[in-house]
């Protein structure tokens, strides 16, 4: 018997650390999906991330991608767990099942998939929030930066900059971002929270070039200036001779320690 | 097996030094890794069989792996390697004649090569360079002021610094020191005591005045090409 | 007699005239300025021209040294790639708007002042790029003011104010040179020396908006802060009025010019 869960919640609330905890205690396969969730007036949901999925699944490598049709797979497994993730500012009228937005109900449908629980952040008990943003208005961004690599530097400047709002008042931040020596970091941010979290994820890539792994940054708050934001991250990002020059001395430093 | 670097320079195109010094390192025992901290080149020789067997060593000699020193400076400053730079230093100090002759010693066919060449390594905990990182005419001896010295093992961040520019022998080793540091900022005032970290200079000599580095025991050994060497010295 | 120090002016006009009027206030008339009297800030001209009514004694910074030859620094005197970016565009910006009169006023500034024992330079007596951090080796910092044979050294460019004293400092070392058979050991007492960064007047970088410069009692060798409020408003306006990367203005603002400070004050730039 599989179990499936529907966790929603509003931004910055906790569902993907909620949802990689109860992975990792988890005995059995676990599967897992974002669906893009609704926008209300004045109130924009992040465009469709697939940052939660690949944080995710570099801490639980054994994760599978409901988004790529592994439905079936699943649930031919022992004891598995479906979550499926739904970013929604609004608290649902009716507890349980039946709290299901029907535009999301469409959507599971579709996907084929029924839970058989449903939970929101901040109401059901199981989900409790430290804090709780009360958005008035938000405006959301995403920018893919796949293949795109940061000069470490800049890199830190550019998020002081994004946090302590120099674009605008951001309320949310989230980024896997790509370095030269290899390393893949995660970056979440949220204004009610103290500081940023850094996480350097499992992933290293070879220091070869450009990897193919998922790159993007999504800034959700208000009155935002994503032209600049965008013009100012293609001024970190480093160049093919650049880049090449800091790994040929990383490939010459790993040579000696060898 | 003993792990020894062979450190030289100053062959200034002295083809036959440099078959002396290979001979030498044939019977010395141990992996040897010989490394060429600059000056290969000069105004006084033809500068160019020492150059090309620099670049193609014979099949049973060691080959080198060489920096730029001064007098490459001076010649690849000249030619319009360096921008707008031209060889000054050599000019003030030793006249116009000796900048033709320079240029006269070297055919243009190894300018590029020796334009390839690195400002100088750093290996393990050790920088070899032909004078020091601040810059390749640095004149370091032990007669410098070790503060000077540990200027120039800071900026490398090294506990050992080879250096070639005074062409002389000498192994200088910082024992001890200490200095009382006390800031005052916007923040408030702060002490800090700095002791002196082991570390030391080395000269390497020039021509036949060569220096044998025992990795693993950070033994020094001076050495003339021909000669018995001197005593091995201990890194105190 | 008290001097003040000033240094790092970076073409903020209402800071300028905010410092030097507390400095008058003071009843102080013996000013050194220690350059980059221009950069990153709208009002290159006006800056120069009021160092050069009032007589200031200036020594070259690295930004004046660079609107005057081109680009000389290498990439380690910005702390980032993004923060090399923005400098070019400063850098253009600036010398768009230099007069000739004023460039040839920054081209002639000296290196280097010496008054007495005290040497005033910009960055360092090695170079206009180099960064004495007060926490950078205190062996390293001693050399500096060896090397220039001062007693105290008064420099700037890093923007973070301080004064640093180096004292009962000592080094023994030991000796072979191959042509004696003899280990010399020698014990050598080092000099007390004095390191005072005046900061900045036009982009602090101390984690505050107000403008700071040093005041020097030559009769009891005292060194003192000073802060100074301005209308960082003013110039903020300024500066996206002229077009300049509004990032600037914020910075300022905020007082977040620290979060861009190099780190590596062993580095000595090469050309």
């Amino acid at each position: 018997m599989s179990e499936t869960w529907l966790i929603s919640g509003s931004p910055g609330c906790g569902k993907t650390s909620w949802i990689l905890d109860t992975f990792k205690n988890h005995q059995g396969s676990c599967g897992y999906i974002r669906l893009k969730g609704f926008s209300e007036i004045d109130l924009e949901q992040a465009v469709s991330s697939k940052i939660d999925f690949n944080y995710l699944k570099d801490q639980i490598p054994e994760l599978l991608d409901l988004n790529s049709s592994n439905l079936a797979l699943i649930t031919s497994k022992e004891n598995p767990l479906i979550i499926i993730e739904l970013p929604q500012f609004k608290v649902p009228e009716l507890y349980g099942l039946n709290g299901i937005d029907l535009r999301v109900l469409k959507e599971l449908e579709d996907l084929k998939l029924k839970p058989n629980k449903y939970l929101h952040f901040g109401r059901d008990p199981e989900l409790q929030i430290k804090d709780t943003l009360n958005f008035k208005n938000i405006e959301s961004y995403n920018l893919e930066l796949k293949k795109s690599i940061w000069d470490p530097a800049s890199l830190n400047t550019f998020w002081f900059e994004l946090v302590n709002g120099a674009y605008g008042d951001v309320y949310r931040a989230k980024a896997l971002m790509n370095l030269p020596d290899g390393r893949y970091i995660f970056f979440n941010w949220i204004l009610s929270q103290q500081g940023s979290q850094y996480l350097t994820l499992n992933n290293v890539a070879p220091l070869n070039g450009r990897p193919e792994r998922h790159s993007e940054i999504v800034i959700q708050g208000n009155k935002i200036d994503f032209d600049l934001i965008k013009s100012t991250i293609q001024n970190c990002l480093l160049n093919d001779s650049v880049l090449e020059l800091h790994q040929a001395s990383l490939r010459d430093s790993q040579l000696q320690t060898a | 097996m003993i792990e020894r670097w062979a450190l030289i320079s100053g062959l200034k195109g002295d083809l036959d030094t440099y078959e002396l010094i290979q001979k030498d390192l044939k019977k010395t025992p141990g992996n040897i890794t010989l490394f060429v901290l600059g000056d290969m080149i000069g105004p006084s020789k033809n500068c160019n069989a020492l150059l090309k067997r620099l670049i193609n060593p014979k099949s049973n000699e060691l080959r080198p792996q060489c920096i730029y020193g001064w007098w490459e400076e001076q010649l690849l400053a000249e030619t319009g390697y360096r921008g707008n730079q031209r060889a000054e230093a050599l000019r003030i100090n030793k006249g116009e004649e000796v900048v033709k002759s320079l240029l006269s010693s070297v055919d243009e066919s190894f300018l590029n090569w020796l334009a390839s060449l690195q400002f100088g390594f750093v290996e393990l905990d050790c920088g070899l360079m032909h004078g020091s990182s601040r810059d390749v005419g640095d004149d370091l001896t032990s007669e410098t002021p070790p503060l000077t010295l540990l200027d120039r093992l800071t900026r490398l961040q090294v506990n050992r610094l080879f250096t070639a520019r005074s062409t002389k022998q000498f192994h200088l080793q910082l024992k001890k020191g200490i200095i009382d540091s006390e800031v005052c900022d916007l923040r408030g005032n702060r002490k800090q005591e700095q002791k002196v970290p082991q570390k030391a200079v080395i000269g390497i000599g020039a021509g036949k005045n060569y220096t044998l580095y025992d990795v693993g025991t950070d033994n020094t050994q001076f050495v003339q090409a021909g000669y018995k060497s001197e005593k091995i010295i201990k890194g105190f | 007699m008290k001097q003040a120090v000033i240094s790092c002016l970076h073409a903020n006009l209402p800071a300028v005239e905010a410092v030097l009027k507390d400095i008058e206030l003071q009843g102080i008339t013996n000013i050194t300025c220690l350059g980059d009297l221009v950069g990153y800030g709208p009002q290159p001209n006006e800056v120069i021209e009021l160092i050069r009514d009032k007589r200031i004694s200036t020594c070259q910074g690295c930004w004046d040294e660079d609107v005057v030859d081109g680009l000389d620094a290498c990439d380690c005197s910005y702390p980032s790639q993004l923060a090399e970016k923005r400098g070019h565009i400063a850098h253009q910006w600036t010398t768009d708007q230099l007069t000739k009169e004023n460039k040839d006023f920054l081209a002639k500034l000296p290196y280097s002042i010496r008054k007495d024992k005290c040497l005033f330079v910009h960055g360092s007596p090695n170079s206009q790029h180099e960064y004495l951090l007060p926490d950078m080796d205190a062996f390293a910092a001693l050399e500096r003011v060896e090397t220039a044979r001062a007693e105290t050294l008064f420099c700037g460019h890093t923007h973070q104010p301080y004064i640093r004293e180096l004292a009962n400092g000592s080094i023994a070392v030991k000796v072979k040179n191959a042509d004696s058979k003899d280990i010399q050991e020698k014990e050598m007492d080092l000099p007390m020396r004095r390191i005072v960064n005046a900061g900045s007047v036009g982009e602090p970088r101390h984690g505050g908006t107000k403008a700071t410069y040093v005041v020097y009692d030559e009769n009891t060798n005292e060194v003192k802060i000073r802060e100074v409020e301005y209308d960082v408003e003013l110039t903020c306006k300024a500066i996206i009025k002229a077009g300049l990367p509004q990032i600037f203005a914020w910075r300022l603002r905020n007082g977040f010019e620290f979060a861009e400070q190099a780190e590596d004050a062993s580095h000595v730039c090469e050309r």
